[in-house]
């Protein structure tokens, strides 16, 4: 039975690395994803999972805390449900093994950089194992609320080395569309703060101790998870969408380019009673 | 103290540059590590070890694989429920070490201790390859880690170790014992073909990771006077010595 697996594991595998360099080992750039790997992954394959099985699609919605994320994900969701599709979202923190733990860990705010973003990767793996993969493999569209590249960039901010932090989700699905929506964080302050008449700790980077000020904590912070996201925009093909823009602007240019990937001839949608207050 | 920043001012960042994610050797301190299967009687010999270095009043902290409280909860309950896979198995560790290196190990250096570890990476590297992880993404898991001074590798046959485990603790864990491996329905038997692997895996990186060799087969007394000399010829243990020593 295991086997196969071995093999796989074996062939796809270098040789075990040189002897480990003393001292601050210079990074070698360890399968930066966008490099090697495949159609399926961005670096090394996931171990024992045969990615020839997917015939769902794999859609990410990436954006800042006030870029409207979730408001187009839950009208996404809607119009491809109208149209037949099958539908599972994902999201950070939502896994069943730590997805709670971390909840935990940042409320005590008890936990220290490397060990956080290595949680998050937990969560995103056994979310990636045990809903996206299931998911895909039965013909579902996945929407994914946030995705490797959140991740990615909150780790870089925080002086983890890039190539440890795309090393680290090698084996992350490829996407089949990545959209991201660019508000400036201005923006994004006011609408959070409408939304919650609050900021939370992390969303303002707090733990960086970048300023005393909220306002300036925020704004700074996610200005350098923008700046990371500029970075990767095109090294992992971003479909860069103005945030800013109305609700249905935005919707409308996310269902053309999704009804492109599905093969949906018609793009027309407006929401049904229970979602129509987010049409604006 | 605090100033407000001018509007324009680009954001300033005191942490770390990228590229070394732990300054790895900038530190004073020294770290010796015990590696090998279970049933190598590396623990034992730390013990010893240490118990010889607290009497002689070393400055000297010990800490042990998955020891963390942080991510217990989440260990045990992926375990329980058999949710972890080879993947997040090999990250929920990586997690535990990350809290232990970043609030323990680390700082511990950077204070001049001797740090004595009960397995390190490498236990990750031998076991989550036998699982199938990928060599290469996991060094790259665990580039944040300081190089040991010292790595005793307590090298015993496969029989001799799986036998000792066996005789000692019949009850065997699923994940221990590699079932999820899918290997065998016999849970001796899976422990004993998980071993033979994460063997092969050991014995991959005796040269590539400068371990120190040890027969875990000699008497425990043997082999602690072994481990003793070697540790006074590599570590300049009077550096750890009582404070009070020195001002003699």
């Amino acid at each position: 039975m295991p086997e196969p697996e071995k093999e796989k594991a074996a062939t796809s595998a270098p040789p075990v690395e040189a002897p480990t360099p003393p001292a601050p080992a210079p990074p070698k750039a360890v399968s930066a994803p966008e490099e090697a790997g495949s159609q399926y992954f961005f670096g090394e394959p996931l171990v024992g999972f045969d990615p020839s099985e997917i015939t769902g699609s794999l859609i990410v919605i990436e954006g800042m805390d006030g870029s409207g994320r979730s408001t187009q994900i839950a009208l996404l969701q809607e119009w491809l449900e109208s149209e037949g599709f099958a539908v599972q979202t994902s999201g950070l923190r939502r896994s069943n093994l730590v997805g709670r733990d971390i909840d935990e860990l940042l409320a005590k705010n008890a936990v220290t950089r490397l060990t956080l973003a290595l949680m998050y990767a937990t969560d995103f793996f056994d979310q990636i194992e045990h809903r996206i993969l299931p998911a895909l493999r039965s013909g579902t569209v996945v929407l994914a609320d946030r995705y490797i590249f959140t991740l990615i960039a909150r780790g870089v901010v925080r002086g983890i080395n890039r190539d440890y932090m795309s090393g680290l989700y090698a084996m992350a699905l490829r996407p089949h569309l990545t959209f991201w929506l660019n508000v400036r964080p201005e923006t994004a302050f006011a609408r959070e703060f409408r939304k919650a008449q609050a900021i939370s700790y992390w969303e303002a980077g707090r733990d960086m101790s970048l300023s005393h000020d909220l306002y300036w904590s925020f704004i700074r912070y996610q200005t350098m998870i923008k700046r990371e996201f500029e970075v990767m925009a095109k090294r992992f093909n971003f479909i860069e969408l103005d945030g800013e823009a109305s609700v249905p602007a935005v919707n409308k240019l996310l269902r053309q380019r999704i009804a492109e990937q599905l093969g949906i001839r018609a793009t027309k949608y407006s929401p049904s009673a229970a979602l129509s207050h987010l049409w604006r | 103290m605090v100033q407000k920043p001018a509007r324009s001012e680009p954001a300033k960042s005191t942490l770390p540059q990228p590229g070394r994610p732990v300054p790895s050797r900038a530190y004073p301190g020294a770290l010796i590590v015990v590696e090998g299967t279970d049933g190598s009687g590396k623990s034992t010999q730390l013990y010893l070890l240490k118990r010889w270095l607290e009497i002689g009043g070393y400055r000297l902290h010990f800490t042990e694989w998955n020891s963390s409280p942080l991510v217990k909860s989440a260990t045990r309950r992926g375990k329980q429920r058999r949710l972890l896979t080879p993947t997040t198995f090999s990250l929920l560790h990586a997690a535990d070490f990350a809290d232990r290196c970043e609030r323990q190990i680390m700082p511990l250096l950077q204070g001049d201790y001797l740090v004595l570890a009960d397995r390190y990476i490498y236990t990750a590297f031998a076991r989550d390859t036998a699982r199938g992880c990928s060599p290469r993404w996991l060094r790259n898991l665990y580039r944040f880690a300081p190089i040991p001074d010292i790595t005793f590798y307590f090298r015993a046959p496969l029989d001799v170790a799986v036998n000792r485990i066996l005789s000692g603790r019949p009850k065997l864990k699923y994940y221990e014992a590699g079932m999820d491996l899918g290997m065998s329905y016999d849970r001796a038997e899976s422990f004993r073909l998980f071993q033979a692997r994460i063997l092969e895996e050991y014995d991959k990186m005796v040269e590539t990771d400068n371990f120190v060799v040890l027969d875990g087969t000699m008497p425990v007394n043997k082999l602690q006077k072994q481990m003793r000399d070697i540790v006074a010829s590599k570590i300049d243990l009077k550096r750890f010595a009582p404070r009070a020593e020195a001002a003699e």
